[in-house]
């Protein structure tokens, strides 16, 4: 496929019209452009080769012939498998709602996993035990069961506390006044009430169906076709 | 729990559905009688009074008991008056008179109300300023919440440079999907993750900082930069860009040929003759009936995969661009690329304003240089090709007068026209020429 280039060579492009005596005729020749001398100073960059890229992983040195050599490589970190092994244990984790919108980017800055799990600005989460985690396993050179023993312990604190805090918060919230939704079980069971009786209605027309098959049967066995042979539709011979 | 909680803090008109809270406010009417089954008729209470109305047997009213009466609430006014009708005893002259009087106290009521109304108006000023002063005291209260970010932020206080946390915080790093890749754009690419490639976020740094030297040093020479943005939501962006940079502004469809074919369609477009302070020149009327609708010196493009046809256009006319690159996008069709998403308008947000502020710098040093007397442009093609007939003519219509008037003699008079033009011509440079 033949590359169109024009854009990259405006400058190239607006120089040769200059200085080239051919023009329009009738006209004077073209001016220098408002913009010629900003794009001479400040150069494109350069475009469209395809330098060698950045490794994020260790290279496999008994690999005698690498493959893709050019192709952008993968974004690993050591928390990833933290994050999967702690998801894999506690999967209602991944219920909780997460914020995912950005603040100023600067939230590293807010962050000192040496203090606990509770960091200011940050929601408790299974993220939280991933990072105290590592950081007890870089820092206070625990392995790694061990240290993620230790985050999910406190962590399992931290939840109990605001379990019980939400508990007395709606006691109190009924107090005086506040009234709530269905709960979750309340929800499913009508749900299941809901599936009960669909399940009913159609129990019970299966049941007329089978009785009415039943009669139809019962009265094709006992009785007995007509003397004079008419009932049936067979004509006399 | 106490239950006198729950009596005090309950409203009365709300059914308390919590089987654990027990009420002890019952309702019932209490059966006549002790409740083991003995009748009590003694006991039955057939008073009217009690049981509907305080003042059912209330004495007649007496004309010295007028003032008192007039301090009564409507509602038990009224009850009086229903029950006086239903009492045996009732007195019809002192009903008459009451209705009257009802009359006559509705008219000192709504004077009372009105006065009332007015003292409350009265003390609009004095409440003020016990609010502002209690406002004032109460201010440094409590604690401060910073917000770290705002929607919008960008449009209203355009930063003039993007850090990396800045870019980072917009989603510029996310590029499209690794299969819908074009591989022109390995070189802006970080790594891959999720499924989507991962775009340098110095690479974006970098060559935002070099479409923003372009941008800024477009309009220092007085070039005219066009903002592009035809996505939905990137309108804001684009025409705030246009405002700082002084420059054009486009958020629907680019009409195809606006450029190559701009004698056409823009044809109904007005246009300005200035000078270096910006001032429009006068008696250009000749001149403005004549000259070509302008081009733009420069455009930036917020979505160039979306304006092909506007990115050839200006290949064509050789109109520099700069274009938001995205990892599926391709590199080749402007002229200063910034790798980046062009899918956020966080980010498109954060790269106009950038561009923006860029303009807007380089529009304030041309008008500082301009007051100094440094003119940092050149005049446009129209403009000069109009100055140069104008000499031409000039310069005929004086030969033809010298001609006509003293044909013999031909002196080296160097005529204003000509100087002009010379001096034209060393200013443009022999080359141009």
């Amino acid at each position: 496929m033949v590359r169109k280039l024009r854009a990259a060579r405006v400058i190239q492009a607006t120089t040769e019209l200059l200085v080239s005596r051919d023009h329009v005729k009738g006209r004077p020749p073209p001016g220098i452009p408002a913009w010629y001398q900003a794009v001479r100073t400040i150069p494109p960059a350069e475009v469209l080769t395809r330098p060698y890229p950045a490794q994020h992983r260790p290279l496999n040195p008994h690999q005698k012939k690498p493959r893709n050599l050019y192709r952008p490589t993968e974004l690993v970190y050591p928390e990833d498998e933290l994050r999967q092994d702690f998801y894999r244990d506690h999967p209602w984790e991944l219920a909780r709602p997460m914020m995912v919108l950005e603040l100023d980017g600067e939230d590293a800055r807010h962050r000192d996993w040496s203090r606990g799990l509770e960091q200011p600005g940050m929601r408790l989460s299974g993220e939280s035990v991933v990072q105290r985690q590592l950081w007890l396993m870089e820092n206070a050179e625990m392995s790694k069961e061990g240290a993620y023993d230790q985050a999910r312990k406190e962590f399992y604190l931290l939840r109990q506390r605001e379990e019980i805090e939400q508990r007395i918060a709606v006691e109190e919230a009924r107090i005086v006044g506040a009234y709530f939704g269905k709960s979750l079980l309340r929800v499913g069971m009508e749900l299941e009430d809901k599936a009960y009786e669909k399940w009913k209605a159609w129990a019970a027309a299966e049941i007329q169906k089978a009785k009415v098959a039943a009669a139809q049967s019962e009265l094709a066995a006992n009785t007995l076709p007509d003397a004079s042979g008419e009932a049936d539709g067979e004509a006399a011979p | 729990m106490d239950p006198r909680w729950c009596s005090q803090f309950l409203p009365q008109n709300r059914e308390c559905t919590d089987p654990r809270i027990e009420r002890k406010v019952d309702r019932t009417p209490t059966p006549a009688g002790d409740g083991r089954g003995n009748s009590t008729s003694t006991m039955i209470i057939r008073n009217t009074g009690v049981r509907h109305g305080r003042r059912a047997l209330a004495a007649p009213v007496v004309r010295t008991l007028l003032r008192p009466i007039s301090m009564l609430p409507k509602s038990a006014l009224t009850s009086a008056t229903t029950a006086t009708a239903t009492a045996d005893d009732v007195n019809t002259k002192d009903a008459e008179l009451r209705d009257a009087l009802s009359a006559a106290m509705s008219y000192k009521r709504k004077r009372e109300e009105a006065d009332q109304l007015k003292a409350e108006l009265a003390k609009i000023p004095q409440n003020f300023n016990q609010f502002v002063h209690i406002q004032k005291h109460t201010k440094g209260l409590g604690s401060t919440v910073k917000s770290r970010y705002e929607a919008g932020v960008h449009l209203r206080d355009p930063p003039a440079d993007a850090t990396l946390e800045m870019l980072l915080a917009a989603q510029a790093h996310m590029g499209a999907n690794t299969s819908l890749w074009n591989p022109a754009n390995a070189r802006y690419i970080y790594g891959v993750r999720d499924g989507i490639h991962i775009i340098s976020l110095e690479s974006t740094a970098a060559h935002l900082r070099r479409a923003a030297r372009v941008v800024e040093e477009v309009a220092y020479g007085g070039g005219l930069v066009l903002f592009v943005g035809t996505r939905e939501g990137q309108k804001q962006a684009v025409v705030k860009a246009a405002q700082l940079a002084e420059g054009c502004h486009l958020f629907q469809r680019w009409v195809p040929g606006t450029i190559t074919n701009r004698d056409m369609i823009l044809r109904a477009q007005s246009l300005r003759v200035v000078d270096m302070l910006d001032r429009d020149v006068e008696g250009a009327d000749e001149l403005l009936g004549e000259l070509r609708p302008v081009k733009p010196d420069l455009v930036v493009c917020m979505n160039p995969m979306e304006n092909y046809v506007l990115l050839d256009e200006c290949g064509q006319a050789s109109v520099p661009t700069i274009g938001v690159v995205d990892t599926d996008a391709d590199p080749t069709w402007v002229t200063y690329q910034i790798p980046a998403n062009d899918d956020s308008l966080r980010t498109t947000e954060l790269i106009a304003a950038v561009l923006g502020r860029a303009g807007e710098r380089g529009q304030k040093r041309r008008r500082a240089d301009a007051s100094q007397g440094i003119c940092t442009w050149e005049e446009s093609d129209g403009v000069r090709h109009y100055r140069i007939k104008k000499l031409d003519e000039q310069r005929k219509a004086m030969e033809e007068k010298m001609a006509r008037e003293d044909g013999e003699v031909k002196e080296e008079v160097i005529h204003p026209g000509d100087l002009r033009e010379q001096l034209g011509r060393q200013a443009i440079g022999e080359a141009a020429y």
